[in-house]
Protein backbone atom coordinates (compact mmCIF):
# COMPACT_ATOMS: atom_id res chain seq x y z
CA UNK A 1 0.00 0.00 0.00
CA UNK A 2 1.26 3.42 -0.86
CA UNK A 3 1.73 5.72 2.10
CA UNK A 4 1.07 9.43 2.12
CA UNK A 5 3.87 11.97 1.82
CA UNK A 6 6.34 12.57 3.36
CA UNK A 7 7.97 9.35 2.18
CA UNK A 8 10.28 7.37 4.48
CA UNK A 9 13.46 9.24 3.56
CA UNK A 10 11.75 12.62 3.87
CA UNK A 11 10.50 11.73 7.36
CA UNK A 12 14.02 10.76 8.41
CA UNK A 13 15.29 14.06 6.99
CA UNK A 14 12.80 15.87 9.23
CA UNK A 15 13.90 13.96 12.34
CA UNK A 16 17.59 14.44 11.50
CA UNK A 17 17.07 18.19 11.08
CA UNK A 18 15.28 18.45 14.44
CA UNK A 19 17.94 16.41 16.26
CA UNK A 20 20.85 18.30 14.73
CA UNK A 21 19.57 21.87 14.58
CA UNK A 22 17.37 21.97 17.68
CA UNK A 23 17.66 19.20 20.26
CA UNK A 24 21.47 19.01 20.07
CA UNK A 25 21.74 22.61 21.26
CA UNK A 26 19.23 22.16 24.07
CA UNK A 27 20.68 19.13 25.88
CA UNK A 28 23.57 19.28 28.39
CA UNK A 29 26.99 19.41 26.71
CA UNK A 30 27.92 15.81 27.57
CA UNK A 31 24.73 14.58 25.82
CA UNK A 32 25.33 16.46 22.57
CA UNK A 33 27.44 13.72 21.01
CA UNK A 34 24.67 11.16 21.54
CA UNK A 35 22.19 13.45 19.78
CA UNK A 36 24.64 14.03 16.94
CA UNK A 37 25.02 10.25 16.52
CA UNK A 38 21.23 9.87 16.42
CA UNK A 39 20.93 12.60 13.77
CA UNK A 40 23.66 10.94 11.73
CA UNK A 41 21.95 7.54 11.93
CA UNK A 42 18.78 9.10 10.50
CA UNK A 43 20.79 10.63 7.66
CA UNK A 44 22.48 7.28 6.89
CA UNK A 45 19.16 5.45 6.73
CA UNK A 46 17.63 8.19 4.55
CA UNK A 47 20.52 7.79 2.08
CA UNK A 48 20.13 4.01 2.16
CA UNK A 49 16.44 4.27 1.30
CA UNK A 50 17.16 6.70 -1.55
CA UNK A 51 19.91 4.46 -2.93
CA UNK A 52 17.34 1.66 -3.40
CA UNK A 53 18.30 -1.92 -4.31
CA UNK A 54 21.08 -0.94 -6.71
CA UNK A 55 24.07 -1.17 -4.36
CA UNK A 56 23.03 -4.54 -2.87
CA UNK A 57 22.45 -5.99 -6.35
CA UNK A 58 25.83 -4.71 -7.54
CA UNK A 59 27.50 -6.37 -4.54
CA UNK A 60 25.70 -9.66 -5.19
CA UNK A 61 26.91 -9.55 -8.78
CA UNK A 62 30.46 -8.70 -7.73
CA UNK A 63 30.65 -11.49 -5.14
CA UNK A 64 29.19 -14.01 -7.60
CA UNK A 65 31.77 -12.99 -10.21
CA UNK A 66 34.66 -13.30 -7.74
CA UNK A 67 33.40 -16.67 -6.51
CA UNK A 68 32.46 -17.95 -9.95
CA UNK A 69 29.12 -18.94 -8.38
CA UNK A 70 26.71 -18.38 -5.50
CA UNK A 71 27.42 -18.02 -1.77
CA UNK A 72 27.69 -14.26 -1.39
CA UNK A 73 29.68 -12.50 1.31
CA UNK A 74 29.84 -15.48 3.74
CA UNK A 75 31.34 -17.79 1.09
CA UNK A 76 33.71 -15.10 -0.17
CA UNK A 77 34.92 -14.34 3.37
CA UNK A 78 35.51 -18.06 3.96
CA UNK A 79 37.47 -18.57 0.74
CA UNK A 80 39.64 -15.50 1.29
CA UNK A 81 40.46 -16.79 4.80
CA UNK A 82 41.34 -20.19 3.29
CA UNK A 83 43.94 -18.49 1.09
CA UNK A 84 42.20 -19.14 -2.25
CA UNK A 85 42.80 -15.55 -3.38
CA UNK A 86 46.39 -15.22 -2.16
CA UNK A 87 47.81 -15.26 -5.70
CA UNK A 88 45.61 -12.35 -6.81
CA UNK A 89 45.18 -10.18 -3.73
CA UNK A 90 45.85 -7.07 -5.87
CA UNK A 91 42.92 -7.86 -8.20
CA UNK A 92 40.73 -8.70 -5.21
CA UNK A 93 41.72 -5.38 -3.60
CA UNK A 94 40.59 -3.36 -6.60
CA UNK A 95 37.30 -5.22 -6.94
CA UNK A 96 36.45 -5.04 -3.24
CA UNK A 97 37.21 -1.30 -3.32
CA UNK A 98 34.03 -1.00 -5.45
CA UNK A 99 32.08 -2.74 -2.67
CA UNK A 100 33.53 -0.43 0.02
CA UNK A 101 32.79 2.66 -2.10
CA UNK A 102 29.16 1.59 -2.30
CA UNK A 103 29.01 1.25 1.50
CA UNK A 104 30.65 4.66 2.01
CA UNK A 105 28.22 6.28 -0.42
CA UNK A 106 25.48 5.55 2.15
CA UNK A 107 27.39 5.55 5.45
CA UNK A 108 29.92 8.37 4.95
CA UNK A 109 29.78 10.14 1.58
CA UNK A 110 33.02 11.81 0.61
CA UNK A 111 35.26 9.64 2.83
CA UNK A 112 36.75 8.06 -0.31
CA UNK A 113 37.48 11.41 -1.97
CA UNK A 114 41.09 11.79 -3.11
CA UNK B 1 29.22 -16.06 40.91
CA UNK B 2 27.03 -13.02 41.48
CA UNK B 3 28.83 -10.19 43.23
CA UNK B 4 27.31 -8.11 46.01
CA UNK B 5 24.77 -5.63 44.70
CA UNK B 6 26.18 -2.47 43.25
CA UNK B 7 23.66 0.18 44.11
CA UNK B 8 25.32 3.55 44.35
CA UNK B 9 25.12 3.94 48.18
CA UNK B 10 26.79 0.51 48.60
CA UNK B 11 29.44 1.47 46.12
CA UNK B 12 30.11 4.82 47.80
CA UNK B 13 30.45 3.06 51.17
CA UNK B 14 32.82 0.53 49.60
CA UNK B 15 35.02 3.22 48.10
CA UNK B 16 35.02 5.12 51.41
CA UNK B 17 36.11 1.98 53.29
CA UNK B 18 38.96 1.36 50.83
CA UNK B 19 40.16 4.97 51.05
CA UNK B 20 39.95 4.86 54.86
CA UNK B 21 42.11 1.72 54.80
CA UNK B 22 44.67 3.64 52.71
CA UNK B 23 44.89 6.08 55.62
CA UNK B 24 42.65 8.91 54.53
CA UNK B 25 38.99 8.63 55.54
CA UNK B 26 37.28 11.08 53.20
CA UNK B 27 33.90 10.99 54.96
CA UNK B 28 30.74 10.63 52.90
CA UNK B 29 31.20 10.27 49.14
CA UNK B 30 29.08 10.79 46.10
CA UNK B 31 29.68 8.88 42.88
CA UNK B 32 28.66 9.99 39.41
CA UNK B 33 29.18 8.03 36.19
CA UNK B 34 31.59 9.49 33.63
CA UNK B 35 30.16 8.83 30.16
CA UNK B 36 32.22 7.57 27.26
CA UNK B 37 33.85 4.42 28.61
CA UNK B 38 33.19 1.89 25.87
CA UNK B 39 33.67 -1.34 27.78
CA UNK B 40 34.20 -0.40 31.40
CA UNK B 41 32.26 1.72 33.88
CA UNK B 42 34.01 4.85 35.10
CA UNK B 43 32.82 6.76 38.17
CA UNK B 44 33.94 10.12 39.48
CA UNK B 45 34.29 9.94 43.28
CA UNK B 46 33.78 13.22 45.15
CA UNK B 47 33.22 14.18 48.79
CA UNK B 48 29.53 14.67 49.55
CA UNK B 49 28.77 18.34 49.82
CA UNK B 50 29.58 19.56 53.30
CA UNK B 51 26.91 21.74 54.98
CA UNK B 52 27.00 25.27 53.68
CA UNK B 53 29.20 24.30 50.77
CA UNK B 54 28.22 23.80 47.15
CA UNK B 55 28.99 20.34 45.76
CA UNK B 56 30.85 21.80 42.78
CA UNK B 57 33.39 23.43 45.09
CA UNK B 58 34.63 20.09 46.37
CA UNK B 59 37.64 18.92 44.37
CA UNK B 60 37.16 15.52 42.69
CA UNK B 61 38.87 12.95 44.80
CA UNK B 62 39.46 9.96 42.59
CA UNK B 63 38.13 7.80 39.80
CA UNK B 64 36.74 4.28 40.05
CA UNK B 65 37.01 2.07 36.99
CA UNK B 66 35.27 -1.27 37.13
CA UNK B 67 33.96 -4.08 34.99
CA UNK B 68 30.26 -4.04 34.18
CA UNK B 69 28.57 -6.99 35.86
CA UNK B 70 29.28 -10.27 34.11
CA UNK B 71 31.65 -8.87 31.50
CA UNK B 72 34.83 -10.58 30.34
CA UNK B 73 37.80 -8.39 29.43
CA UNK B 74 41.02 -9.05 27.56
CA UNK B 75 43.20 -7.67 30.32
CA UNK B 76 41.47 -8.33 33.68
CA UNK B 77 41.20 -5.37 36.09
CA UNK B 78 43.79 -6.75 38.52
CA UNK B 79 46.36 -7.01 35.73
CA UNK B 80 45.43 -3.53 34.48
CA UNK B 81 46.19 -2.24 37.99
CA UNK B 82 49.64 -3.90 37.90
CA UNK B 83 50.28 -2.45 34.42
CA UNK B 84 49.45 1.09 35.53
CA UNK B 85 51.82 0.69 38.49
CA UNK B 86 54.64 -0.58 36.25
CA UNK B 87 54.01 2.21 33.74
CA UNK B 88 54.17 4.79 36.54
CA UNK B 89 57.49 3.31 37.66
CA UNK B 90 58.81 3.63 34.10
CA UNK B 91 57.93 7.33 34.09
CA UNK B 92 54.77 7.13 31.94
CA UNK B 93 52.21 9.77 32.97
CA UNK B 94 49.27 7.71 34.32
CA UNK B 95 46.59 8.23 36.98
CA UNK B 96 47.97 7.32 40.42
CA UNK B 97 46.93 3.70 41.08
CA UNK B 98 45.35 3.52 44.56
CA UNK B 99 43.62 0.18 45.09
CA UNK B 100 42.29 -2.93 43.36
CA UNK B 101 39.28 -4.95 44.51
CA UNK B 102 38.47 -8.35 42.99
CA UNK B 103 35.07 -9.73 41.98
CA UNK B 104 32.73 -9.68 44.97
CA UNK B 105 34.94 -7.17 46.76
CA UNK B 106 34.01 -3.73 47.99
CA UNK B 107 33.43 -2.39 44.47
CA UNK B 108 31.05 -5.25 43.60
CA UNK B 109 32.63 -6.27 40.31
CA UNK B 110 36.45 -6.13 39.78
CA UNK B 111 37.57 -2.52 39.90
CA UNK B 112 40.45 -0.17 40.46
CA UNK B 113 40.60 3.16 42.24
CA UNK B 114 42.87 5.82 40.73
CA UNK B 115 43.83 9.40 41.44
CA UNK B 116 41.83 12.04 39.55
CA UNK B 117 43.65 13.67 36.61
CA UNK B 118 42.40 17.09 35.49
CA UNK B 119 41.87 17.65 31.77
CA UNK B 120 39.85 16.08 28.96
CA UNK B 121 40.16 12.94 26.86
CA UNK B 122 37.54 14.06 24.31
CA UNK B 123 39.37 14.21 20.98
CA UNK B 124 37.43 17.00 19.21
CA UNK B 125 37.89 19.26 22.24
CA UNK B 126 41.63 18.59 22.34
CA UNK B 127 41.94 19.24 18.60
CA UNK B 128 39.75 22.33 18.28
CA UNK B 129 39.21 24.21 21.57
CA UNK B 130 41.33 27.38 21.88
CA UNK B 131 42.27 26.57 25.49
CA UNK B 132 44.25 23.55 24.25
CA UNK B 133 46.26 25.42 21.64
CA UNK B 134 49.47 25.31 23.67
CA UNK B 135 48.78 21.66 24.53
CA UNK B 136 48.47 20.78 20.84
CA UNK B 137 51.95 22.13 20.16
CA UNK B 138 53.41 20.08 23.03
CA UNK B 139 51.55 16.86 22.34
CA UNK B 140 53.67 15.12 19.68
CA UNK B 141 56.97 15.06 21.64
CA UNK B 142 55.10 14.29 24.87
CA UNK B 143 53.32 11.31 23.28
CA UNK B 144 56.61 10.12 21.78
CA UNK B 145 58.35 10.23 25.14
CA UNK B 146 55.46 8.52 26.94
CA UNK B 147 55.40 5.74 24.34
CA UNK B 148 59.19 5.26 24.51
CA UNK B 149 58.80 4.82 28.28
CA UNK B 150 55.96 2.33 27.88
CA UNK B 151 58.19 0.33 25.54
CA UNK B 152 61.02 0.53 28.10
CA UNK B 153 59.10 -1.39 30.80
CA UNK B 154 61.24 -4.46 31.54
CA UNK B 155 59.56 -7.46 29.91
CA UNK B 156 60.61 -9.62 32.86
CA UNK B 157 58.44 -7.51 35.18
CA UNK B 158 55.36 -8.44 33.12
CA UNK B 159 55.57 -12.17 33.77
CA UNK B 160 52.30 -13.21 35.39
CA UNK B 161 50.72 -9.88 34.42
CA UNK B 162 50.39 -10.45 30.67
CA UNK B 163 50.32 -13.70 28.67
CA UNK B 164 53.67 -14.80 27.21
CA UNK B 165 54.32 -13.16 23.82
CA UNK B 166 53.58 -15.01 20.59
CA UNK B 167 56.78 -16.25 18.87
CA UNK B 168 55.88 -13.92 15.98
CA UNK B 169 54.08 -10.80 17.31
CA UNK B 170 52.40 -10.02 13.98
CA UNK B 171 51.06 -13.56 13.44
CA UNK B 172 49.97 -13.62 17.09
CA UNK B 173 47.91 -10.45 16.67
CA UNK B 174 46.45 -11.63 13.35
CA UNK B 175 45.27 -14.85 15.04
CA UNK B 176 43.83 -12.87 17.97
CA UNK B 177 41.74 -10.55 15.75
CA UNK B 178 40.66 -13.43 13.49
CA UNK B 179 39.34 -15.05 16.64
CA UNK B 180 37.51 -11.85 17.62
CA UNK B 181 36.04 -11.61 14.12
CA UNK B 182 34.83 -15.21 14.27
CA UNK B 183 33.10 -14.53 17.59
CA UNK B 184 31.06 -11.77 15.94
CA UNK B 185 29.91 -14.09 13.16
CA UNK B 186 29.42 -11.38 10.50
CA UNK B 187 31.09 -12.10 7.13
CA UNK B 188 33.47 -9.22 6.28
CA UNK B 189 35.32 -10.09 3.02
CA UNK B 190 37.35 -6.85 3.03
CA UNK B 191 38.62 -7.49 6.56
CA UNK B 192 39.50 -11.04 5.49
CA UNK B 193 41.50 -9.62 2.59
CA UNK B 194 43.32 -7.36 5.05
CA UNK B 195 44.12 -10.32 7.30
CA UNK B 196 45.54 -12.33 4.34
CA UNK B 197 47.65 -9.34 3.27
CA UNK B 198 48.97 -9.04 6.83
CA UNK B 199 49.91 -12.76 6.85
CA UNK B 200 51.72 -12.46 3.51
CA UNK B 201 53.58 -9.29 4.46
CA UNK B 202 54.47 -9.88 8.11
CA UNK B 203 57.81 -8.22 9.02
CA UNK B 204 60.73 -9.92 10.74
CA UNK B 205 59.56 -10.70 14.29
CA UNK B 206 60.44 -7.85 16.66
CA UNK B 207 61.81 -8.41 20.17
CA UNK B 208 58.64 -8.29 22.32
CA UNK B 209 57.90 -5.15 24.33
CA UNK B 210 54.98 -3.92 26.40
CA UNK B 211 52.48 -2.67 23.82
CA UNK B 212 49.70 -0.41 25.16
CA UNK B 213 47.37 -1.64 22.43
CA UNK B 214 45.07 1.41 22.39
CA UNK B 215 47.53 4.33 22.34
CA UNK B 216 45.50 7.00 20.51
CA UNK B 217 43.62 10.25 20.88
CA UNK B 218 40.67 9.46 23.14
CA UNK B 219 42.85 7.57 25.61
CA UNK B 220 45.02 10.55 26.51
CA UNK B 221 43.96 12.93 29.26
CA UNK B 222 45.15 16.31 28.06
CA UNK B 223 45.33 19.47 30.16
CA UNK B 224 46.46 22.94 29.22
CA UNK B 225 50.05 21.77 29.65
CA UNK B 226 49.58 18.90 27.22
CA UNK B 227 49.62 15.17 28.01
CA UNK B 228 48.55 14.54 31.62
CA UNK B 229 47.89 10.79 31.55
CA UNK B 230 47.73 7.71 29.32
CA UNK B 231 44.61 5.69 30.20
CA UNK B 232 42.72 2.54 29.19
CA UNK B 233 45.23 -0.33 29.27
CA UNK B 234 42.64 -2.96 28.42
CA UNK B 235 44.26 -4.02 25.12
CA UNK B 236 47.83 -4.18 26.45
CA UNK B 237 49.96 -7.15 25.44
CA UNK B 238 53.53 -8.13 24.64
CA UNK B 239 54.31 -7.45 21.00
CA UNK B 240 56.00 -5.32 18.35
CA UNK B 241 56.44 -1.73 19.66
CA UNK B 242 55.79 -0.40 16.14
CA UNK B 243 52.21 -1.69 16.58
CA UNK B 244 51.48 1.23 18.96
CA UNK B 245 52.89 3.77 16.48
CA UNK B 246 50.86 2.41 13.55
CA UNK B 247 47.66 2.40 15.64
CA UNK B 248 48.32 5.97 16.82
CA UNK B 249 48.55 7.07 13.17
CA UNK B 250 45.45 5.51 11.57
CA UNK B 251 43.11 8.01 9.96
CA UNK B 252 40.25 7.28 12.38
CA UNK B 253 42.31 8.74 15.26
CA UNK B 254 43.04 11.96 13.38
CA UNK B 255 39.40 13.00 13.92
CA UNK B 256 39.20 14.94 10.67
CA UNK B 257 42.74 16.36 10.70
CA UNK B 258 43.69 13.93 7.93
CA UNK B 259 47.00 15.63 7.08
CA UNK B 260 48.39 15.15 10.62
CA UNK B 261 48.94 11.42 11.14
CA UNK B 262 50.12 11.63 14.76
CA UNK B 263 46.96 12.09 16.84
CA UNK B 264 45.69 14.73 14.40
CA UNK B 265 48.30 17.22 15.62
CA UNK B 266 51.63 16.39 13.99
CA UNK B 267 53.80 14.38 11.66
CA UNK B 268 55.64 11.08 11.95
CA UNK B 269 59.09 12.67 11.47
CA UNK B 270 58.74 14.87 14.54
CA UNK B 271 57.28 11.95 16.50
CA UNK B 272 60.07 9.56 15.47
CA UNK B 273 62.82 12.02 16.40
CA UNK B 274 61.35 12.56 19.87
CA UNK B 275 60.67 8.82 20.35
CA UNK B 276 64.25 7.94 19.46
CA UNK B 277 65.63 10.79 21.62
CA UNK B 278 63.65 9.34 24.55
CA UNK B 279 65.32 5.95 24.10
CA UNK B 280 62.92 4.26 21.67
CA UNK B 281 64.28 1.93 18.97
CA UNK B 282 64.79 3.60 15.56
CA UNK B 283 61.40 3.98 13.88
CA UNK B 284 61.14 1.92 10.68
CA UNK B 285 58.54 3.59 8.42
CA UNK B 286 57.70 0.41 6.49
CA UNK B 287 57.03 -1.41 9.75
CA UNK B 288 54.84 1.44 11.01
CA UNK B 289 52.90 1.31 7.73
CA UNK B 290 52.39 -2.45 8.15
CA UNK B 291 50.96 -1.86 11.63
CA UNK B 292 48.75 0.92 10.24
CA UNK B 293 47.23 -1.67 7.91
CA UNK B 294 46.80 -3.94 10.93
CA UNK B 295 45.32 -1.04 12.96
CA UNK B 296 42.63 -0.46 10.35
CA UNK B 297 41.75 -4.17 10.31
CA UNK B 298 41.59 -4.17 14.12
CA UNK B 299 39.41 -1.03 14.25
CA UNK B 300 37.04 -2.53 11.65
CA UNK B 301 36.68 -5.65 13.82
CA UNK B 302 36.15 -3.55 16.96
CA UNK B 303 33.42 -1.51 15.21
CA UNK B 304 31.67 -4.71 14.13
CA UNK B 305 32.00 -6.15 17.64
CA UNK B 306 30.54 -3.04 19.30
CA UNK B 307 27.56 -3.18 16.94
CA UNK B 308 27.20 -6.87 17.79
CA UNK B 309 27.18 -6.01 21.53
CA UNK B 310 24.13 -3.87 20.80
CA UNK B 311 22.44 -6.44 18.56
CA UNK B 312 22.94 -9.31 21.00
CA UNK B 313 21.66 -7.21 23.89
CA UNK B 314 24.94 -7.19 25.86
CA UNK B 315 24.64 -3.40 25.86
CA UNK B 316 21.78 -1.73 23.97
CA UNK B 317 23.06 1.60 22.65
CA UNK B 318 22.47 3.59 19.48
CA UNK B 319 26.10 4.72 19.64
CA UNK B 320 27.32 1.11 19.51
CA UNK B 321 24.76 0.26 16.83
CA UNK B 322 25.97 3.13 14.64
CA UNK B 323 29.55 1.82 14.74
CA UNK B 324 28.45 -1.12 12.58
CA UNK B 325 28.09 1.34 9.71
CA UNK B 326 31.59 2.71 10.30
CA UNK B 327 33.33 -0.59 9.47
CA UNK B 328 33.68 0.65 5.89
CA UNK B 329 35.86 3.63 6.95
CA UNK B 330 38.88 1.63 8.20
CA UNK B 331 38.20 -0.86 5.39
CA UNK B 332 38.67 1.95 2.87
CA UNK B 333 41.80 3.29 4.62
CA UNK B 334 43.26 -0.23 4.71
CA UNK B 335 42.62 -0.75 0.98
CA UNK B 336 44.31 2.59 0.22
CA UNK B 337 47.36 1.63 2.30
CA UNK B 338 47.89 -1.70 0.52
CA UNK B 339 47.20 -0.38 -2.98
CA UNK B 340 50.23 -1.06 -5.16
CA UNK B 341 52.00 -2.88 -2.31
CA UNK B 342 51.61 -6.43 -3.56
CA UNK B 343 47.85 -6.18 -3.30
Amino acid sequence: MTQDRPDAAELLDAVAEYLFAELRLEVPREQRFKVLVAANVCAVVAREIRAGDGPALADEELFAELLGGPGGAPELAKRIRAGEFDERLDVLRDRLAEHVRRKLEVARPGYDAD
Amino acid sequence: MEAATGTEPDLAAGVQAVLAELGDDPGGLSLSPIPGGASRETWLVEPSAAPGREAEEAAPLCVLRRDPKGSVSLVPMGEEFDLIRLAAEAGVPVPRPLAFEPDGGRFGSPGILMGFVAGTSVAPRILRKPEYEAARRLLVPQLAEALARIHSVPVGALEGVLPAPAPDPALGQIAEWERQLDEIGEPLPVVELGLRWLRSNAPEPAAPRLVHGDFRLGNFIVGEGGLAAVIDWELAHLGDPAEDIGWLCIRSWRFGNDESPVAGVGGLDEFAAAYEAAGGEPVNRERVRYWEVFGNVKWAVICARQAQDHLSGVRRSHELASLGRRVCEPEWDMLELIRGEGA
